[in-house]
């Protein structure tokens, strides 16, 4: 009788610190979807920042760790976004659905590969299992600057009903090396002659 | 014990002399030896059962405080999820925050801006050497394995590291493009790596939940460029009548490139028939789509 309470009382309290876990990821996660700071005010921050904790009392490692790993971030993202051509503008993310074992997000990315622009949306699943976890793309949409083109339009349409982001992805950048490369060969000719 | 056989309690001499026993001095000492024992169990039971209250208290408590920090959080994110309605996206009053969490708020959000890169199929970081790529992998919105290539790039690009499988001829595909075009050299690996990923996962697809109208397991090389198994079209039927052969001589493909479907030579032409169908049918959709349909 004393024992089963207390068994009850235990599973109690396993499943309220795992709610509880789940509320304090979902306030991060709002706060972080929810607010917006400009470059200006980041850069303010930073310096006033480093202003504050380069004063002899406060001895502490935590601030130049936190500037450091941010600009070993950014220069991580400016290198990718060289790399490959693929620059994004914006990107937003609104957590749907967030439970213990299944998170759904809903993306809004925009960008440009060279010098063709899109638009896209789309909401991925990840899912955890006892090995791994898996990601899924769902409800993707997508908007192309050349989408008049008959040919863009009808790639578009496919890879949405697929899916398809990695492969839009892949395409679009050899895509936009090949246009890119055609387009400064008009210009070269159109120059020239 | 610690009594001296000078000193005996009167009243348990008589109880002993009373039960007729032997009153002997080794008689004594068990007997107190006996009531010492039942005295620890009694103390033993009780500490046992105030510790257990204790414990129940404890417990108790920790459960009110914790549902009390729930219902805390709770009504927290209801208040940010009711204001959101309003104001979304709304700049913030830089003021409200600390130096620190509008730095953290940054680092989460290039953080996630990088794992998007993750989903293009192309992501990584710089190292103190080189580079270390990430090639992801996915067969139309399933995200699958991702492999790494950690790249050094003095005195020229080589390969330290990767988590490349064995059968992909990546010594092939470096030789050919890593030292005049990395991008070129990455986009081939990509091409072989998501297709290999792409026919295994056909095939899994197919094991799984098809596994009625195939017999037994198929067999595959490591590959999954060579695959070989008999089927039915139906659930129902305990005869594989159909031998199916794909071979995927494209690496860079997820659709095989040769295709033969057979039945066995004392069939009926019909089969023979719909054997040619289904040759047809697997060299254009994907193998689990063609069961599907």
């Amino acid at each position: 009788m004393d024992s089963s309470l207390c068994h009850a009382y235990k599973d109690e309290i396993q499943s309220l610190e795992e709610e509880i876990k789940l509320l304090a990821e979902k306030y991060e996660d709002n706060q972080q979807e929810s607010i917006s700071f400009s470059d200006e005010e980041i850069l303010m921050s930073i310096n006033s920042f480093q202003k504050e904790f380069q004063r002899p009392s406060g001895g502490c490692e935590f601030p130049s760790d936190l500037k450091a790993q941010l600009e070993s971030l950014e220069t991580d993202l400016s290198f990718l976004m060289k790399f490959t051509g693929i620059q994004f503008m914006s990107h937003s993310k609104k957590t749907i659905e967030k439970t213990r074992n299944r998170t759904v997000q809903k993306h809004r990315l925009s960008g440009n590969c060279h010098s063709l622009s899109f638009e896209l949306e789309f909401q991925l699943l990840e899912m955890q299992t006892k090995e791994s976890v898996s990601a899924v793309i769902t409800d993707l949409n997508i908007i192309m600057e050349s989408g008049e083109d008959s040919d863009v339009s009808k790639f578009v349409s496919s890879t949405e009903e697929h899916g398809n982001l990695l492969t839009f992805f892949r395409s679009l950048s050899s895509y936009a090396e090949w246009y890119e490369h055609r387009r400064c060969t008009f210009l070269h000719f159109k120059v020239v002659y | 014990g610690g009594l001296t056989p000078t000193c005996p309690l009167a009243g348990e001499w008589r109880g002993r002399m009373e039960e007729g026993k032997a009153h002997s001095l080794g008689g004594v000492f068990a007997h107190l030896e006996m009531l010492e024992a039942r005295a620890r169990e009694a103390a033993m039971k009780q500490a046992a059962a105030e510790q257990r209250k204790e414990q129940l208290a404890r417990l108790e408590a920790r459960v009110q405080e914790l549902r009390q920090q729930r219902d805390e959080l709770r009504a927290k994110v209801e208040l940010q999820e009711q204001g959101q309605l309003g104001k979304r996206g709304a700049m913030s009053d830089p003021a409200q925050h600390s130096a620190q969490a509008v730095l953290e708020w940054k680092i989460r959000k290039v953080k996630s801006t990088l794992q998007v890169f993750y989903l293009t199929g192309i992501s990584g970081k710089l190292t103190k050497q080189g580079v270390c790529f990430c090639i992801s992998t996915a067969y139309e919105g399933t995200y699958l394995d991702s492999y790494h290539l950690d790249l050094l790039t003095e005195p020229q690009v080589r390969i330290h590291h990767h988590s490349i499988p064995i059968f992909i001829p990546l010594e092939q595909i470096a030789k050919k493009y890593l030292q005049t075009d990395i991008r070129r050299f990455l986009s081939v690996l990509s091409d072989h790596l998501n297709a290999y990923v792409g026919r295994r996962y056909q095939a899994d697809q197919l094991q799984e939940h098809f596994s009625d109208q195939i017999e037994g397991t198929m067999q595959r090389n490591s590959l999954c460029n060579l695959l070989v198994f008999n089927y039915n079209t139906s659930s129902k039927s305990e005869t594989f009548p159909f031998n199916a052969r794909l071979l995927y001589g494209d690496l860079c493909c997820s659709l095989p490139t040769e295709v033969i479907v057979s039945s066995a030579s004392d069939a009926p032409a019909a089969l023979a028939e719909t054997a040619a169908a289904h040759s047809d049918l697997f060299r254009r959709l994907a193998l689990h789509k063609a069961f599907g349909s």
